[in-house]
Formats: structure tokens, C-alpha cells, sequence
């Protein structure tokens, strides 16, 4: 049965994007738990994706195809689940501040965390600060992913998280920051609650943040 | 050798005779909001407009202290020129395109008059002005974008990123060899214009792709621009590429321009005697939240470990206090 599984997981780590459908189907014919063909293999393959890409044998091009695979693999999973296995653990805001327009970072993040079992609502890139306010306001997340690549825009976190203390929702949401400028010292600068150094960490970090709220 | 700042950078990108000090160049922005507000010139008409420009570019220089002047702030003249629509920005952001304009990797034709596109204009223009009132003072520099970093613009960086993943090679070189020429046209016209010399900006970052990925799609094509382009070449490459200077040596650049992520002691010892590095002061972490001490503490390690010019790593933050990049320069002057 676990063979199923280890298949999943080496299609979608070597990005063999057009064979994972045929894997997948097949282990849901052999009758696998939906879940841990989800968990163990699509997931648990982006994990081991995460960890060669922060080890820096894999890079983005590498992990873009993974999360293509692994896409096109829960899509054929997704609509089978029944109840609870379906029910979200939570919503995430994700999105790229003022300024900026680098997006691959987040769109990373984006597909990792959607495949860990949150709902994620992608507001796009160069945000503005009114919009985080009135989409935080809207869907009352658990959590805002906030991403800058630029050096010259990081400020705009720090003016996201003043910004959600002076409208009262500081307390409500979880915030997680992170990109290639961001580091520990910051994230305790700006009073965000955590940051991800790379897109596993991200969702260690969302799991963490969430599951504790 | 006179240590004046023309002849500080200028030998020390060729590893010749040591002045009194080592130099201070900026190959990206060293713009902020002060140096906006200490001579009046603001983006994003700094962008746009060739004295706006020029002048603070000469602030850098004159208000600042660099031993250079370098008039680009933007990484898209070529794209708007390309046809990307490109967002000036404002006072407060820097400019970015909109769109990508062959997303689906279809031909890019270039145009004939494309260095009369006004976004390519206006730096030719900003070098001239820059030539005019500091040659031979201050090192000129000038900035292109390689073809790397162009394909980002057209193609849109993750949809390019993605083709390289899925092996499209020929689809993904003969993008980078379609805008290869306007690479070398650009950085041809700088040079006849007034540059001194001209960084290449082509973020093959290790943050990005790895260093197999530059070898196989993109060291044969540095190769060949820095064959066409005659002058002195500085090739920018930000974020981690410890994994690849070697390789960023054998491309035939003069210099490299590097980020903090890759230690300046093993920097020189691996590649120091084939190209000049300049570099690496940390932008986010130091110029932008450290304090004078901090930038003085940085400068002085890089001097030591044998940078021979220092800069900041990158386009700095425009929140980055004008103190701070002054320490840059008041730590260069307590010599070697």
C-alpha cells in the first residue's frame, strides 16, 4: 500500500507533473485514505521539496514544477473528501506589500499552505494598506502572510502591523511576514508574530500560529 | 597615483595602485527620502527627467560622499522601452511594469530606434550631464539590464522561472539570445555617452536558480557580452551566489557586485584575484535599521577582508537615513 505513497511522493518531488495523475488515481482505486494520500504524499512531499530547497539542492524553477505536480495531484483528490476532512483549518490573507510586485515567494507560500488544508485568499501584490484593513475586516482571517522582496519596501510591513493595532483587529489576526530581506530581528522590530525563511517554514509557522489562536 | 575619487575607483577596479584610501562607489541607488528632501528632486520625475536625474545622482557625490555617480534607479528602462507598462512609481516607491508583454515567449522584436525610447533616453542624457560636470572627478556609472533579468520583465519572473523547471531550454534560450542586443546596444550607448563604466544587473540569483542553472543557460551569453561590450563591466547579481563566483569569474566580467550573503573574506579568497569585488554593505538589516556604529563595523570588515570598493549591496531602502550611508564613507576615510 505504502508503495502508493512513495510514488506520489518521488513524482511530486522530481516534478513528474504529467504522470502524478495516473499515481493518484490508482492509489485512490487501491482504496488509500484520501487523507493520507494528501498528507503523507502530496504534502509530505512538498515538505522534503522545502527541505532540499532551503538545504539549496533544489531551486525555484525545481519547486515551481513540484507544486504544479502536487497541485494537479489534489485536485483530483479535493472533491472525494466528505465532512470534516474537507472543512479548511483555517483562513490565511496572503499578500505582497505596497511597492512591491514580486510575487513568487508568496505564490509558493500560497500553494504549500492550500495544500496543508487552509483556505487562502491570495490578495495579489503592491497591497495597500486600506485594503489589508478592509479585507482583514471582511473575512476575518486567522492569519495575514504579508511578503516584500525589495529591501526598499520593507517598511510597509512595519506600517501594515501599526496600522491593524491603531483599527483595533491587532489582536484578531495573527500576522506572518516573510521574503528574502526579512529576518528574525525584524519580524521583532515591527511586532509581527513570526517569520518563514522559506515556504516549509511558512507553513510550520501558519500551522503553529492558527492551531494555537 | 592622485587619490582622487575618479582614480580610487577606477584603479581599484583594476586591482592597480592603492590610493589613500579604498574607495566608495554606488552601482545601484543610494536615493532616500533625505536626499530627496537635501536637494529637492523627488521620484518619480527622477526617472523620467534627465537633470532631475543628474542631479541626484550628483548628490549621491556631492551631499553623500561617493567617489561616484550613477544616474539608474530603476531596473526598467529597457522594459518600458521593450513595451512593458512601467509605473513610474512615486516619492515613496519605485517604479515596476504592469504586464508582461510575451508572456507567451513569442518573438520579441526589438525596436529600431530603441535608444531613443525616452526611457533609455533620458539615462544616455543623465550620463552626458553627469560627464559634463564631473569627468574625471567622480567615476561615471552607468546600468544595464542583462538578459536574464529583461526576460524576467517580458515573460513575468515566475512564468519564466516555471519554463526552466519544465527543461524548456530552447524556449528559454532563445528568449535571452533575442535580448541579448539590447543588452549590448545599451550599454554600448552609456559608454559614448560618458559612462567611465557599467553594471550589469542579471539576478540569476541564488535565491532564485542554482548555479548548474546559470552555467548551462546563461554563462555562454555573459561570455559573449562582455567579448561585445569593450568596457569596464561590473556584473550585479544579488542575494546568496557563493555557489557560483567562479563562475561569474570565468563569464569575463571586471567586477562583481555582491550582497552581505556571501562573506566578503571568502569572497576575495576565491575570486579576488580575478575580478574586482565591490560590495557588500547589508542594506536591510544595517544601513536601513542598523546605526553609523554598525555601518562603520561593516565597512571596516570588508576593507580588511580586501573588497576593493565599497558599496552598498543594493538599491538602499528609501526610508535609509542619510547618517548611515554617510558612515559609509566617513569609514572609508580612515583609510586602509
Amino acid at each position: 500500500m505504502s508503495g502508493r505513497i512513495d510514488q506520489i511522493i518521488d513524482m511530486v518531488v522530481a516534478g513528474r507533473h504529467k504522470e502524478i495523475e495516473g499515481a493518484v488515481r490508482g492509489a485512490i482505486d487501491d482504496n488509500l485514505d484520501l487523507n493520507s494520500i494528501i498528507n503523507e504524499g502530496l504534502i509530505g512531499a512538498m515538505d522534503i521539496v522545502g527541505k532540499k530547497f532551503g538545504a539549496g539542492e533544489i531551486f525555484v524553477p525545481e519547486m515551481l514544477v513540484a507544486a504544479v505536480t502536487m497541485k494537479k495531484g489534489l485536485e483530483i483528490v479535493k472533491p472525494l473528501l466528505k465532512g470534516d476532512a474537507s472543512k479548511p483549518k483555517g483562513t490565511i490573507l496572503m499578500g505582497t506589500v505596497k511597492g512591491d510586485l514580486h510575487d513568487i515567494g508568496k505564490n509558493l507560500v500560497i500553494m504549500m499552505l492550500e495544500g496543508a488544508g487552509f483556505n487562502v485568499v491570495d490578495l495579489g501584490v503592491d497591497l495597500s494598506i486600506e485594503k489589508v484593513v478592509e479585507k482583514v475586516r471582511e473575512l476575518k482571517p486567522d492569519a495575514l502572510g504579508l511578503s516584500a522582496l525589495l529591501t526598499t519596501t520593507l517598511p510597509e510591513m512595519q506600517k501594515v502591523v501599526r496600522m491593524m493595532g491603531e483599527q483595533g483587529l491587532r489582536e484578531s489576526v495573527k500576522i506572518m511576514v516573510g521574503g528574502a530581506p526579512v529576518d528574525s530581528t525584524f519580524v521583532e522590530k515591527i511586532g509581527a508574530d513570526g517569520y518563514g525563511k522559506d515556504a516549509a517554514s511558512a507553513v510550520e509557522l501558519a500551522k503553529r500560529l492558527v492551531g494555537a489562536h | 597615483m592622485k587619490s582622487t575619487p575618479y582614480n580610487l575607483v577606477m584603479s581599484a577596479l583594476y586591482k592597480g595602485m592603492k590610493g589613500e584610501r579604498p574607495p566608495a562607489a554606488n552601482p545601484t541607488s543610494v536615493v532616500c527620502h533625505d536626499l530627496m528632501d537635501a536637494v529637492g528632486v523627488s521620484f518619480p520625475e527622477a526617472h523620467t527627467d534627465a537633470n532631475a536625474m543628474a542631479e541626484l545622482a550628483l548628490a549621491g557625490h556631492e551631499i553623500i560622499g561617493f567617489d561616484s555617480v550613477m544616474p539608474e534607479y530603476s531596473v526598467h528602462q529597457e522594459a518600458a522601452a521593450l513595451g512593458c507598462e512601467v509605473d513610474w512609481g512615486s516619492r515613496d516607491g519605485m517604479p515596476d511594469s504592469r504586464n508582461f508583454p510575451f508572456e507567451d515567449f513569442s518573438d520579441i522584436p526589438v525596436p529600431d530606434d530603441l535608444l531613443e525610447k525616452p526611457s533609455m533616453r533620458v539615462v544616455l542624457d543623465a550620463l552626458s550631464i553627469l560627464r559634463r560636470h564631473v569627468g574625471g572627478k567622480a567615476a561615471v556609472i552607468g546600468k544595464v539590464m542583462g538578459p536574464w533579468t529583461l526576460a524576467y520583465h517580458m515573460a513575468g519572473t515566475q512564468n519564466f522561472l516555471l519554463q526552466v523547471g519544465l527543461g524548456e531550454t530552447e524556449k528559454v534560450t532563445r528568449m535571452l539570445r533575442q535580448l541579448m542586443p539590447v543588452t549590448i546596444a545599451f550599454a554600448r550607448a552609456q559608454f559614448a555617452a560618458g559612462a567611465d563604466i557599467v553594471v550589469l544587473a542579471d539576478h540569476a540569483t541564488g535565491n532564485l536558480v542554482g548555479a548548474y542553472h546559470y552555467q548551462e543557460l546563461l554563462l555562454p551569453i555573459h561570455k559573449e557580452l562582455t567579448a561585445q561590450i569593450e568596457g569596464p563591466l561590473i556584473l550585479h547579481v544579488c542575494g546568496n551566489c557563493l555557489d557560483r563566483l567562479e563562475l561569474f569569474a570565468d563569464a569575463g566580467f571586471d567586477g562583481y557586485h555582491f550582497e552581505w550573503q556571501v562573506d566578503s573574506r571568502n569572497a576575495v579568497e576565491r575570486v579576488g584575484h580575478r575580478l574586482a569585488l565591490v560590495g557588500n554593505i547589508n542594506n536591510a538589516r544595517t544601513l536601513f535599521q542598523g546605526t553609523p556604529e554598525d555601518v562603520r563595523a561593516q565597512v571596516r570588515y570588508a576593507i580588511e577582508a580586501g573588497v576593493d570598493i565599497i558599496a552598498p549591496e543594493c538599491a538602499v531602502p528609501l526610508a535609509t537615513p542619510l547618517e548611515n550611508l554617510k558612515a559609509i564613507i566617513e569609514a572609508v576615510h580612515e583609510g586602509y
